[in-house]
């Protein structure tokens, strides 16, 4: 298979989305020696080369952030210019990757019907979108925190690479939690009241010398 | 009341969608205070993800290319209609370039909902707003439905609510002056 991978990340090669890939290809990699190009949006000449790009892949894997509750607009940018080219009904298997600040996978939930119909509505084949929240922050995290995070991406590549799927046990851990108990509530209001849980934003708040501007009402 | 209308389109030519949000402007013109932005035809640049606005200008973004004139409108206004044709299944990425950058408005702490994070607000209110879409050929249910649930979303986390989505091809102007200016 002629697989390519698309990072929709804004944030270009400083991502979260790269971290993914990278984990994501050092367990394909232990399965298919081929080097698996990656391809940014945030790149407009890559960008505006994506049509090309896509219709000369197999399989098409495209990693995102959830951008205000949907794809950030680099990728639908990408999705209206494959779609201009789709009238040649190539036949493609496509998958999606998307990832969020927010903890919880409702939020990019409502997102992933688009994204399988938008799969059929080029006449391809949907191999699933997996979810993974609570991404951001990652760079900054100590390694113990992040140790899972990436072998669950390494397992996931290293399935794909022979099975040119997404392992559905691995997706299925990566969506949760879907949204959060009662008791996780309780305890996220209860480190709120102590500012435990603004801690990643006032710490580059104050970093950046904006802290004491925090709530500031430009408009 | 202040309306402001973001529109998609990205067709330069004149066409039915053109004409029907030339004629929607006009008619809200005579009674109300509107603010009318065409995406693609200003020099937007889409959100970076640099997140100045949330940790070093707090509510400012770092790019300064006119968008600030529709955070401005935006947050002062008493109603918001995102106006886009579809393409492929869902609202035009002329109009999601400008919606990403509206991040801008809220604050980046968290707060619950309903068993949810959502962002804290940033100001005290924000506007509701409707959507003004044309269908395509092969537009169906299904599309109207996730288009609905994906800015019911946005609604949630903007602290806002859509109040209505109507169609070029079987609305009238009237109906959707009626649906906007009935607070």
């Amino acid at each position: 298979m002629r697989l390519v991978i698309f990072n929709g990340s804004p944030r270009y090669k400083n991502s979260n989305s790269a971290i993914l890939i990278e984990h994501f290809l050092k367990g394909y990699n232990r399965e298919v020696s081929n080097t698996v190009p990656v391809y940014y949006f945030a790149n407009k000449s890559q960008r505006e080369a994506s049509g090309k790009i896509f219709s000369q892949a197999d399989t098409v894997l495209v990693f995102f952030p959830l951008y205000t509750d949907c794809m950030p607009g680099i990728v639908k940018e990408f999705i209206e210019i494959i779609a201009q080219q789709s009238l040649s009904g190539e036949y493609k298997k496509i998958g999606f990757v998307v990832q969020s600040g927010f903890p919880e996978s409702i939020h990019s939930s409502f997102l992933e019907k688009y994204l399988k119909k938008l799969t059929l509505r080029l006449n391809c084949e949907y191999l699933g979108t997996v979810i993974k929240g609570g991404v951001e922050g990652i760079q900054m995290m100590p390694a113990p925190m992040t140790t899972k995070l990436f072998s669950q991406f390494e397992n996931l590549g290293k399935y794909f690479g022979t099975n040119e799927t997404f392992e559905q046990n691995i997706l299925n851990e990566l969506h949760k939690p879907y949204t959060f108990s009662r008791t996780h509530v309780r305890i996220f209001n209860l480190l709120s009241r102590f500012g435990v849980t603004n801690f990643y934003w006032n710490s580059n708040l104050k970093k950046n010398g904006a802290y004491g501007n925090r709530f500031a009402r430009p408009y | 009341m202040r309306i402001t209308i973001l529109d998609g389109e990205m067709n330069q030519a004149k066409n039915d969608y053109s004409v029907f949000i030339d004629d929607l402007v006009l008619l809200l013109k005579k009674k109300h205070s509107v603010d009318y932005y065409h995406i693609n035809q200003m020099e937007l640049k889409y959100c970076t993800g640099c997140w100045s606005c949330w940790w070093k200008t707090p509510g400012e973004c770092s790019q300064k290319d006119g968008a600030e004139h529709i955070f401005r409108s935006y947050i002062n206004s008493d109603f918001i209609i995102f106006a886009s044709p579809f393409m492929v299944g869902f609202t035009s990425s002329a109009l999601k370039k400008i919606i990403d950058r509206l991040i801008v408005l809220l604050h980046p702490y968290i707060q619950m909902k309903m068993g949810e994070s959502h962002h804290n607000k940033r100001y005290d209110r924000y506007p509701e707003f409707g959507l003004i879409l044309q269908k395509e050929e092969d537009t169906d249910e299904e599309d109207i439905e996730i288009t609905n649930d994906i800015y019911d979303r946005l609604a949630l986390n903007f602290h806002s609510k859509r109040r209505y989505t109507r169609f070029i091809e079987d609305t009238n102007l009237n109906d959707i002056l009626n649906e906007t200016c009935n607070i």
